[in-house]
């Protein structure tokens, strides 16, 4: 395998804006854990308008980003699945297809827990997200236990995530470190990821802050 | 043996004049009536809070729900009836302590029903600079008797 490897050209697989996400989601979600733990609910929800805004800028991302964070490249249907689960993993870079259904479980996971947090309330009605002016008080005390409840699907998605990691890398693939640098080696016959100008992560950045901004001003200006 | 029959006897009686009194509202139906006066004040806090935090607060809404606030914290010690707690059967979260600490939770009660009072005061008072405070002395005092008299969510 390593003398394969010498000769392989080094790409960005993963472009800055999606590992700047991937990496401040990672540290926001035991922040936010954390933070709801041991009763500091304003950061709480500071947390969670940032990860609101992580996920906007993820999902337009995901349509205007570098190719391999693009749904397009990496949202497979079953047969690719099938194909891949056969151990026929095909050439390339990116999210392979059963990964690729990870990110938009984790992705989603996290939207759930979001949108019910803003309109959840404690049982003391000290601490309402922003939009928990728009229910009952009964309704916003059982929308937070399902946001507690929905805590575990977050948990069971990263640890899959992780399991997958470590799964990889008993097996010699080592996908970490092409995260946190966003360079590896290109695979004999893979093309490299098409990158996007700067400018574009600026303005989707933008977009993104403007939503989290206006959630957490209960949807008033 | 008579004497200890008498004995027996006389303890059958306090039992039965004892579970007489509590039998005025049983234990699950004390649990319930308990849950939606919870319900009531919760909500009275939430629409509070939501003026207070408002542009312009409506304070015809903030005296409306103070009064009612005023009114349960004073009603609320009947609300923990004896037997009214997880040995009643029913599914609640208050703990067994508030009848075996009754001292520590007749505090809290006290906490509240003076901060209710407080609050209902500067309410009708209109004094929109004393609200808030007052306010969240109310709600601290609900957090700080369930922190130490409710079981917390186990989720």
């Amino acid at each position: 395998m390593a003398v394969t490897e010498q000769g392989d050209r080094r790409v960005t697989v993963w472009d800055a804006p999606t590992r700047l996400v991937h990496w401040l989601i990672a540290i926001l979600i035991p922040f936010s854990w954390w933070s709801a733990h041991n009763d500091h609910l304003p950061w709480h929800r500071l947390s969670g308008y940032g990860i609101l805004g992580l996920l906007v800028f993820r999902v337009i991302w995901g349509f205007v980003g570098a190719s391999t964070s693009r749904f397009s490249d990496f949202v497979a249907g079953p047969a690719r699945v099938r194909a891949y689960l056969a151990d026929r993993p095909g050439a390339g870079v990116g999210h392979n297809p059963l990964g690729g259904w990870s990110v938009v479980a984790m992705l989603a996971a996290l939207a759930a827990q979001v949108g019910l947090g803003l309109f959840s309330i404690d049982e003391d009605s000290l601490e309402p997200g922003p939009l928990a002016r728009l229910v009952s008080f009964d309704d916003a005390r059982a929308i937070a236990h399902v946001h507690h409840l929905m805590f575990w699907a977050v948990i069971a998605l990263v640890a899959l995530h992780l399991g997958a990691i470590a799964f990889y890398a008993m097996r010699g693939r080592h996908l970490t470190r092409a995260m946190i640098v966003g360079r590896a080696a290109l695979p004999p016959g893979a093309r490299a990821p098409r990158l996007v100008p700067a400018w574009r992560a600026i303005l989707v950045a933008a977009a993104a802050a403007a939503v989290a901004w206006f959630a957490a001003h209960g949807l008033k200006l | 043996m008579r004497l200890s029959r008498k004995v027996a006897l006389c303890a059958a009686a306090l039992v039965v004049a004892g579970s007489a009194a509590v039998a005025a509202v049983s234990g699950p139906e004390a649990v319930k009536a308990r849950q939606t006066h919870m319900k009531a004040l919760g909500a009275s806090a939430k629409a509070v809070g939501e003026q207070i935090r408002a542009p312009a607060p409506d304070l015809a809404v903030v005296r409306a729900e103070a009064a009612k606030i005023d009114a349960a914290a004073k009603a609320l010690p009947a609300w923990f009836p004896a037997g009214s707690g997880p040995s009643s059967g029913a599914k609640t979260k208050a703990l067994p302590l508030i009848w075996t600490d009754a001292g520590g939770f007749a505090a809290k009660q006290r906490a509240l029903t003076t901060a209710a009072a407080k609050f209902d005061q500067v309410a009708l008072a209109s004094d929109a600079a004393a609200i808030n405070p007052a306010f969240h002395e109310v709600a601290a005092a609900c957090k700080s008797c369930h922190q130490t008299y409710k079981e917390k969510d186990k989720d």
